[in-house]
């Protein structure tokens, strides 16, 4: 139970008061910030609007004029807020902190390459060196084979989060947790190799543009 | 509760604001009918201050005397009284970060210091001294046109600004007796002014380049929420750098002597910001200055200045496009762009940003006073009176600790949006190691030489504990207004720990304590405010520590105690609001008196405790 700082009525945790509405600066898992169910397939357009409107009762701004407590209350209460509105937006931070909340985590600094993935990773690493090391006409040539070869990538991204939001379906309905688990790790470990492929892409590309 | 007003505290202007009826107004002078200040401070030997245009008569220049003579007249600097221009470039900084360039304008007084000095007269003065001068000089102006003491204000700072220069603009405002309520980014506050006359929703760029600093912020603008997405910048570029740089030119034929002279240098510098503006309209002007037995003629076009001009726009460019990256935007997607800032006037600023966007920008507020309508409309909000409007700002810069081997780790990044925290675990890495040093930086590179030091701070003490035992949370905290609080917890014990955080840079409390004790003989009304303020944070630490022993300390409550406390708490807290100095100062007393009792039960309990330990101890 905890007392709330501006009309002191005792509760259980929430982010506002049950009687005054005010942020009680409660420590509140990323679901509970937002009362939502614990089901990972989310709307973020709802998402987004519950996050303004609450925002509005709670950010610091409303607070300006109050006591000490209240305002301190309402400082970690938006930051709680904050905080659960970037992982659970993005569907992806959505599914590592599930993992997290069911005493799981990605392998440790995710080094092992999924297998399917490794003759990927080979072939751009390779790709990528020999555009470094390109020159004259051969540069606007292999800089297109990387500008299609990101396309690629985008396209393999897409299928990968399809299949994380089919994955987190199927846990909402009550899936078999072991097995769930498994996939999850899977598909975001994938999806992660594809965010680095994609980002070592990028800064080369970038390289280029400012040679 | 007094009235809360907005301060664009700039490079070259400032402005006071307030809203007056649900619209923002600046607040003119109520001689000179002036809206802006000039940003400028002269500190004569003897210690007078003279604030705006008064001060920029005594800026070391060249005056042409009634003989026909041209002489040099003004503060030259150091024992002979001196003109500081631009205070805002020095906010936050650090001795070893002045410019070697910028080194020889001024006199200073040391430049190894965490802070800043400039030597005027016989004193040395920081930079949030001398900002708040200029703040003061607004102070009074509001106060002499409203006719009611001015107590709370908004000041806004570059998006950009890194905690230290935030810091350093709060520092600024409590030496001037004012309590700050917010920090607000300035092209946030421009944004809010042009929200208010119901700019089209979605998403805006604002690009801000100033006298001194540049940002570019782009947000989103949905049901009166302005929640900003990236912003990027430059705390060092504006429109003194395309002065500086035609100086440079004006004077290259001229020996490195004279041409760092003072007095020629400012001579130069006001030529060549006269043509700048002049060339807004014009498509080619003339210079002339006038040194002692020699004159200078040149002419300059509008295409010349723009080639002096581009380099410095190219790199603002750049940074529009990398706080598009951040935003996850392309410029198409933009809907509106606005303009902020004096140096926007410039013909070849406009053209480069409607090429970037692809649109025109907006301009239709007046460029130099945008930011001060919107810190009013900020303050309006916090004063409960302006609705729906809710600002969701972000953090501009990544922040972190350093780790094993110099590299910065994350954990907050850059665009994340305020308040925010994050909790970290740290633990010893030898046995019965008592401390665990921690070093906070901020920037973008991988390794911790290359961020800006933050502060460093020590926790502990730790009980004595195999190494990798202990575990103590730190939480970084990011409050809205950008700046850094840290707290950390002993995990086990639930203990809060004390932290002795020491800033990398800028000022400790003691140092503001005691500058402002320095200052107290200026004045009787100024003595009243700045004890008023004393009291205030008697109160606010008084109550602080009782809040936090009543939920450590909770089972040494006696029965009734507790409500008599918080009673009287309440009562202080009620009061430490109002203006009123003695019931703030005897409530204190009163409050210290009534908590003796629970803090001596308090003390006994950590001595018992220590004592017992120290039988175990024994026994072992």
């Amino acid at each position: 139970m905890i007392e709330c700082p501006s009309c002191g009525r005792r509760q259980q945790p929430r982010l506002t008061c049950e009687s005054c509405g005010a942020p009680l600066g409660a420590d509140l898992d990323c679901f509970a910030a937002f009362a939502l169910p614990r089901k990972l397939t989310i709307d973020s357009s709802a998402l987004e609007r519950a996050y303004h409107d609450l925002s509005r009762r709670i950010h610091p701004d409303r607070f300006a004029q109050s006591s000490a407590r209240a305002r301190d209350a309402s400082l970690r209460s938006t930051a709680l807020l904050t905080r659960s509105y970037r992982t659970l937006r993005d569907p992806v931070s959505r599914g590592l902190y599930w993992l997290e909340l069911h005493g799981q985590k990605l392998a440790e600094n995710n080094k092992a390459v999924p297998p399917d993935l490794a003759t990927l990773v080979f072939e751009v690493q390779e790709e990528l060196e020999e555009l470094r090391e390109a020159r004259g006409a051969d540069v606007q040539k292999l800089r297109e084979r990387t500008l299609s070869r990101r396309a690629l990538l985008e396209q393999k991204m897409a299928t990968l989060q399809g299949d994380l939001a089919a994955n987190f379906k199927r846990w909402d309905d009550g899936g078999e947790q072991a097995a769930l688990t498994a996939e999850l790790k899977s598909v975001l470990s994938r999806i992660a190799y594809l965010r680095t492929l994609i980002r070592d892409l990028d800064r080369e590309l970038e390289n280029l543009k400012a040679a | 509760m007094s009235r809360i007003l907005g301060i664009d505290l700039g490079t070259t202007n400032s402005l006071i604001a307030m809203m007056d009826n649900g619209v923002p107004r600046v607040i003119a002078d109520p001689e000179t009918g002036e809206a802006l200040l000039e940003s400028v401070v002269a500190i004569a030997p003897d210690g007078a201050v003279h604030v705006g245009r008064a001060a920029i008569e005594l800026e070391p220049h060249l005056s042409r005397e009634k003989d026909g003579r041209v002489s040099a007249v003004g503060f030259p600097g150091g024992e002979y009284g001196a003109v500081v221009r631009s205070v805002k470039r020095y906010m936050g900084l650090g001795g070893n970060e002045v410019a070697p360039e910028e080194q020889s304008r001024y006199t200073f007084a040391d430049l190894s210091g965490p802070v800043v000095r400039f030597q005027i007269g016989k004193r040395a003065f920081t930079p949030p001294q001398i900002s708040a001068e200029i703040l003061a000089a607004l102070k009074r102006r509001a106060e002499r046109a409203l006719g009611e003491p001015v107590e709370r204000v908004v000041i806004t700072v570059p998006a950009y600004f890194n905690d230290g220069q935030r810091q350093a603009t709060k520092d600024a405002g409590r030496l001037a007796g004012l309590e700050v309520v917010r920090l607000v980014n300035e092209p946030t506050a421009a944004s809010l002014a042009y929200g208010l006359n119901k700019m089209a929703e979605g998403n805006v760029a604002v690009y801000d380049l100033g006298g001194g600093t540049f940002d570019i912020s782009i947000l989103s603008i949905k049901e009166g929420v302005f929640e900003v997405l990236a912003t990027n910048g430059d705390t060092h570029l504006g429109g003194d750098d395309i002065d500086h740089a035609l100086v440079d030119w004006m004077l290259a034929e001229l020996p490195d002597q004279v041409r760092s002279d003072r007095h020629v240098w400012n001579s130069a510098r006001l030529v060549a910001e006269d043509a700048k503006k002049r060339l807004s309209e014009a498509g080619n002007v003339d210079l002339v200055l006038e040194l002692p037995g020699y004159t200078i003629r040149k002419s300059l076009t509008r295409d010349q200045l723009e080639k002096f001009a581009q380099p410095l726009i190219k790199r603002s460019l750049d940074r529009c496009e990398l706080a598009l990256k951040d935003a996850q935007l392309r410029p198409a997607e933009v809907a509106a762009v606005v303009l902020v800032g004096g140096a926007t006037r410039m013909p070849l600023v406009r053209r480069r940003v409607a090429e970037l966007f692809g649109r025109e920008p907006l301009c239709s507020l007046n460029p130099d006073e945008v930011v001060a309508l919107g810190a009013a409309v900020q303050a309006g909000v916090l004063m409960g009176t302006q609705g729906d409007m809710l600002l969701l700002d972000v953090v501009p810069l990544s922040l972190g600790i350093e780790t094993m081997g110099g590299v910065m780790e994350r954990l907050i990044h850059r665009n994340t949006t305020i308040p925010t925290s994050v909790t970290e675990n740290f633990t010893t890495a030898v046995d019965n190691q008592t401390h665990v040093d921690i070093h906070v930086l901020q920037g973008e590179r991988e390794l911790a030489n290359d961020c800006r030091s933050l502060a460093r701070f020590k926790l502990g003490p730790i009980e004595a504990q195999p190494a990798g035992l202990p575990r103590i949370a730190v939480t970084f905290l990011i409050d809205a207004n950008g700046i850094l609080n840290v707290s950390a917890r002993d995990e086990r014990t639930g203990r809060e720990h004390s932290i002795d955080v020491k800033p990398s840079y800028g000022l400790t409390d003691e140092e503001i304590e005691r500058m402002l004790e320095e200052a107290i003989d200026l004045g009787e009304q100024d003595l009243e405010q700045r004890l008023l303020i004393v009291a205030r944070n008697d109160a606010e630490q008084i109550l602080g520590a009782l809040r936090k022993q009543l939920g450590e300390f909770a089972d040494l409550i006696e029965p009734g105690e507790c409500a008599r406390l918080q009673a009287e708490a309440e009562r202080l807290d009620a009061a430490r609001k109002t203006s009123d100095r003695d019931l703030i100062s005897k409530l204190v007393e009163e409050l210290n008196e009534l908590s003796t009792p629970f803090a001596g039960r308090i003390m006994d309990h950590a001595i018992k405790q220590a004592l017992e330990k120290k039988s175990v101890e024994e026994v072992s």
